[in-house]
């Protein structure tokens, strides 16, 4: 489809190779979060140290980042710090894009070095740089003092803060002002490699197959985009438009997921109580409709803040998830976390477990020093300092799951969990789809594997029987058909991080939006390749088999795809959720629909010929190297 | 007679402007190959700004050079030794090649795919 390169970096020696893949290996996996996993699959797919010299840490831009296109984004990938299991994280801002261009594609890192370094890709030319002068600086102070160095202010960088060099264990990978791969610790491991930054710069030309045709097809497919309503409101009040919902209709996680609305608190954390500090809004490249605030606090004791976002989910874990109502201290704390590099919902997550065992009396101020009530502005912040700075208690909870060792065994109920990753800003207790994919997400408690919207707002069941081809129950608190929906958006989803596309503008609210029909016309005017719309599905539901390998050599069973127990064996206490639980009955159906839908058995092992149909057979006994694909 | 406006304040920073202008100028997609540039503050505030030829009545960038305008005002590729003629730094040098906003023949592609306002085009009798 295109020439693609992979530059296999060895930081111990400091060697680079640089190794063009197969259009085999490309038209199975496209880019992005699929040819991360099958580049990872040999050493992924069997237990083994996140930290260890030879595992390898994956960057790579979905196939259509750098043109026209619905979002540019990119995946990097490795094994866990934070759950010891599978890592990926995708990202959206401009260093997807910058990578397409530099001719460089994807980069399969291993080694430690012995000294901070980062690396520099100019133009197809790979080079390892000295880094101690940027160890201990921010993400942005980095991200500066790089370009300066370079003289170039072109230049794109992803890079760790602080937290990432001290190994938080969800520490992320950070570009721009706002967009991070902050998800399961991908940062952390670059902090074990001593690996601060990868800074990139790109002016090839990118060719297309039919380029006049193609602006003219991506014209058509963007002005239908542009008429719906979910992405006209997406560009004006960005992702936190979803906290209305989310309070309203009682699928919010407030104290450590306690309750599940936020009531009238609730409401200073609206997106229109975001608007008066926003300046305008911001895209990713190549995407028309600009979901982020560029935002700036003008007044009051958080004055002078400034940046990007903060999204639907940072607003979510520094706001209702703690108890904190106050929105300028959320947008503080989330900046914060960005500026140390660590994950806002992971923190957050983490931060509302401490306070629930502070509540519960399962710790104390002999162990965290100072008391941590819901909502107290100063004591987050002050952990937010602390985890990112591993001090005192903060140095606790760095750890993340890894905490239950040292808090003791009766913390960890509280800690909400699936496969070590922590539940997020939500809580799905109400939205049964939602907590299947939560269940079922294969990098553990993760909204983005997922996430199936088009179930919760309320679409009449004939519609629903057309798009996802079966019976679906049109109420989100119904379990009928919702293995099926779970199932569908998750092998959507793994084709658009595969191909860099942003799920907000595929299905995410609207039946409607673009899916493998028009990536498939899109991508026949850009590669010269003609997919059907089975065989781009294919992909997705390949990405998804493979995962499923990688967690079933790792140890993850059935029994691993399940809630924390609160779910199941807590009702809703109050609010407009009141009552709503998960039955255990009732989920094991949903989750052996799902399994069957993908062509895995009820335990959840691939059957011989899905694998057989994927092309994935031989990947299970084979001890495939990349580089002879 | 035609202009392109530009309202900064919209600009989302999605470089799509640029893309088209490269398709259609040259058929392959590089932000740099271009006769509009988005200046963007990434690393501090986040402002945008589109940046192209403002179809100045009085052409400045002409004045140095003993040329008639009306040879370059339709022009996409200027001569190179224009490079600082401009004063709103609107014409942009890669790789020894100098771009200048030639309206693509009076259909500019820059404006069809901008979502966002920040760029539009006004028509003058």
């Amino acid at each position: 489809m295109y020439h693609s390169v992979l530059a296999k970096i060895d930081l111990t020696s400091g060697t680079t190779n640089l190794i063009s893949l197969s259009e085999k290996i490309l038209q199975q996996y496209m880019g992005g979060r699929g040819l991360n996993m099958r580049l990872l699959f040999p050493s992924l797919s069997r237990p083994g140290d996140p930290y260890a010299p030879d595992a390898p840490l994956v960057m790579s831009h979905g196939l259509m980042c750098g043109i026209p296109s619905l979002g540019s984004r990119m995946n990097i990938s490795a094994r866990s710090p934070e759950t010891g299991y599978l890592g990926d994280a995708n990202m959206g801002g401009e260093l997807g894009a910058e990578l397409r261009s530099s001719g460089i594609d994807s980069l399969y890192i291993t080694g430690h070095s012995p000294e901070p370094v980062y690396i520099y890709i100019n133009n197809g030319k790979v080079e390892i740089r000295d880094a101690t002068q940027f160890w201990g600086k921010d993400t942005v102070q980095t991200q500066v003092k790089i370009r300066k160095e370079l003289g170039d202010d072109q230049i794109k960088i992803g890079c760790i803060g602080g937290a990432g060099e001290k190994k938080v264990r969800f520490a992320g990978v950070r570009t721009g002002l706002k967009n991070m791969a902050g998800r399961t610790g991908m940062g952390a491991v670059m902090g074990a490699k001593r690996l601060k930054a990868i800074a990139v710069r790109g002016t090839n030309d990118i060719s297309l197959f039919e380029p006049q045709e193609y602006m003219a097809c991506y014209q058509k497919i963007f002005s239908r985009l542009l008429k719906g309503k979910w992405v006209q409101a997406l560009g004006r009040m960005g992702t936190p438009l979803l906290m209305n919902n989310s309070n309203s209709l009682g699928f919010l996680s407030v104290k450590n997921n306690q309750s599940t609305t936020f009531g009238d608190q609730g409401k200073n954390l609206y997106a229109e109580k975001l608007e008066k500090h926003s300046a305008g809004m911001v895209s990713c490249v190549s995407c028309p409709a600009h979901c982020r605030h560029r935002f700036q606090i003008m007044d009051g004791p958080y004055a002078g803040t400034m940046g990007e976002g903060p999204d639907y989910a940072s607003i979510g874990s520094m706001g209702s998830k703690i108890g904190n109502s106050n929105l300028e201290s959320a947008i503080y704390a989330s900046e914060l976390c960005n500026r140390y590099g660590i994950d806002t919902i992971s923190t957050g997550s983490y931060i509302s477990w401490a306070m629930e065992l502070f509540e519960k009396g399962i710790i104390d101020e002999s162990v965290t020093k100072y008391p941590l009530r819901w909502g107290d502005q100063e004591a987050i912040i002050k952990l937010i300092h602390q985890i990112s700075n591993r001090q005192e208690f903060g140095d606790i909870l760095a750890e993340g799951t890894f905490a239950i060792d040292t808090l003791g065994p009766e913390s960890d109920r509280f800690l909400l969990k699936i496969k070590n990753l922590p539940i997020e800003m939500t809580d799905e207790r109400a939205t049964k789809s939602f907590a299947l994919g939560m269940a079922t997400a294969s990098r553990g408690a993760c909204h983005m594997r997922s996430r199936p919207s088009l179930d919760v707002i309320g679409l009449p069941e004939e519609l629903l029987r057309k798009v996802f081809n079966g019976d679906i129950s049109s109420s989100y608190l119904d379990y009928k058909g919702k293995g099926r929906i779970v199932w569908w958006q998750e092998r959507l989803n793994a084709l658009c991080d595969s191909i860099g596309v942003c799920r907000f503008l595929s299905v995410f609210s609207s039946p409607n939006a673009p899916q493998a029909e028009q990536f498939s016309e899109l991508m026949y005017l850009a590669f010269g390749k003609r997919f059907t719309e089975d065989e781009l599905l294919d992909v997705g539901e390949r990405v998804c088999t493979l995962e499923r390998m990688i967690m079933i050599g790792n140890g993850l069973t059935k029994d691993d795809d399940t809630l924390p127990a609160r779910y199941f064996d807590e009702p809703v206490k109050e609010g407009p959720s009141k009552g709503e639980v998960i039955d255990k009955t009732e989920f094991n159906n949903m989750l052996e629909e799902y399994y069957a839908l993908h062509g895995w058995n009820n335990q959840g092992n691939p059957e011989p010929e899905t694998l057989k149909k994927l092309g994935l057979s031989n990947l299970s006994t084979e001890e495939i190297s990349f580089d002879k694909n | 007679m035609i202009k392109i406006k530009t309202f900064p304040d919209k600009c989302s920073g999605c470089h799509l402007c640029e893309m088209a202008c490269s398709i259609h100028h040259f058929g392959v997609v590089n932000i740099n190959r271009s006769a509009i540039k988005v200046k963007k503050e990434d690393l501090t505030n986040g402002a945008c700004e589109p940046v192209l030829c403002r179809q100045c009545k009085k052409m400045i960038c002409m004045e140095s050079n003993d040329h008639d305008f009306s040879d370059y005002q339709n022009q996409f590729s200027w001569d190179k030794s224009f490079m600082d003629s401009c004063p709103f730094e609107s014409i942009f040098l890669f790789k020894e090649e100098l771009y200048h906003c030639d309206l693509c023949g009076g259909s500019p592609k820059c404006v069809e795919v901008c979502s966002t306002g920040a760029i539009e085009l006004r028509i003058k009798e």
